[in-house]
């Protein structure tokens, strides 16, 4: 008798496929994309988004956007890349709009205990919840002063790592305009960080 | 002469040398250009400590129980909405034909040339005429009793 080899059903289906079979009418299909994007998007939105809710609705905006545009993905380009770009385009809207609603004052992120250069030297670890949540805030604080455009840039090339050329393709703007955004993000962000640094030394 | 003596002596002369506040050329450009300077440095390396600190924070990538039933759940609603809300819907879509025709009524009436009889302008016939048809059942009211 000889032996048959079972391999396991890979039921592992790539993007494109499920955007695919979405399209077709199977709308349950739409989950799957959902979990296997979700904790990316929500690691996205919480670098523009400080407040909790503030971020769920900018997924939720996102999950949505992207159901009822699946039907204008052509599949020229990988389905990741349009769905970032769709991603950081939404945030980016979603940043405009909040724009008029400033949270916080320079003094809320001067600390009692230690100096804000201190603090810039310990980056809390990985269980200090506490110190964790204090570091994204302040991380926050600092870029919450600078432009949308630029920080939208500035996330994406020094905090992400991410190139010219990617950025360009994630936003859809042009390299002059990226190029021209991440120089006047460095030049925001310093000046932010400036300003903490003097209403330190005023104290 | 003691060395006291000459110790006073000493000081005397020398508070009677004028001190010299001569400021060589260029000093205070030379300072500011220094001060700028290490202001500068420590901006610069204030801003590539933040940007230090920021890249190595961990991204918070947690995502809420059960979020994906409920964006699922918003989309299926989404997809099939229910009778009162098509029906307002479309109310709002006709909004904007019904204004245009209103509009285009009104400017056809008011650019129609007016019917003139002898003695009496339209306006006056058109009064005549309303009351005749609107008093038309109270003058049948009269006749039955």
């Amino acid at each position: 008798m000889q032996a048959t080899e079972t391999f396991p059903e890979t039921d592992v289906r790539t993007d494109e496929e499920l955007v695919r079979i979405v399209v077709g009418g199977d709308v349950d299909c739409f989950e799957e994309l959902i979990i296997r994007y979700q904790p990316r998007v929500f690691g996205m939105a919480r670098k523009y988004f400080r407040n909790e809710s503030d971020a769920e609705d900018v997924v939720q905006t996102i999950f949505t956007k992207t159901f009822k545009k699946l039907s204008s993905y052509k599949g020229t380009a990988p389905f990741e890349h349009w769905f970032m770009r769709l991603s950081v385009n939404t945030c980016y809207d979603a940043l405009r709009r909040k724009r008029n609603r400033p949270e916080h004052t320079i003094s809320d992120m001067l600390f009692d205990d230690e100096s804000w250069q201190d603090r810039l030297g310990n980056i809390p670890d990985a269980n200090d919840r506490e110190g964790l949540e204090e570091a994204r805030e302040l991380v926050y604080m600092v870029l919450g002063q600078i432009s949308d455009r630029a920080r939208i840039v500035l996330t994406l090339q020094e905090l992400e790592g991410r190139s010219i050329r990617e950025i360009t393709e994630i936003t859809g703007w042009s390299e002059s305009l990226v190029k021209v955004q991440a120089f006047r993000a460095r030049k925001e962000m310093r000046a932010s960080v400036e300003r903490f640094l003097m209403k330190e030394k005023k104290l | 002469m003691k060395a006291n003596e000459i110790e006073q002596q000493f000081l005397k002369l020398a508070k009677t040398v004028q001190t010299d506040e001569r400021v060589p050329d260029g000093f205070p450009a030379r300072m500011m250009a220094r001060v700028r300077e290490r202001h500068a440095l420590e901006t610069r390396s204030a801003d590539e400590q933040f940007l230090r600190f920021a890249r190595n924070l961990p991204t918070n990538e947690h995502v809420p129980y059960a979020f994906e039933k409920r964006i699922m759940a918003h989309l299926r609603e989404w997809l099939s909405p229910d009778p009162l809300t098509l029906w307002s819907r479309m109310l709002w879509r006709a909004v904007a034909p019904c204004l245009g025709v209103m509009i285009l009524a009104v400017l056809f009436s008011a650019n129609t040339p007016a019917d003139m009889s002898v003695g009496q302008t339209s306006g006056e016939l058109e009064t005549v005429d309303f009351e005749t048809v609107m008093l038309a059942s109270f003058d049948d009211l009269e006749y039955t009793w």
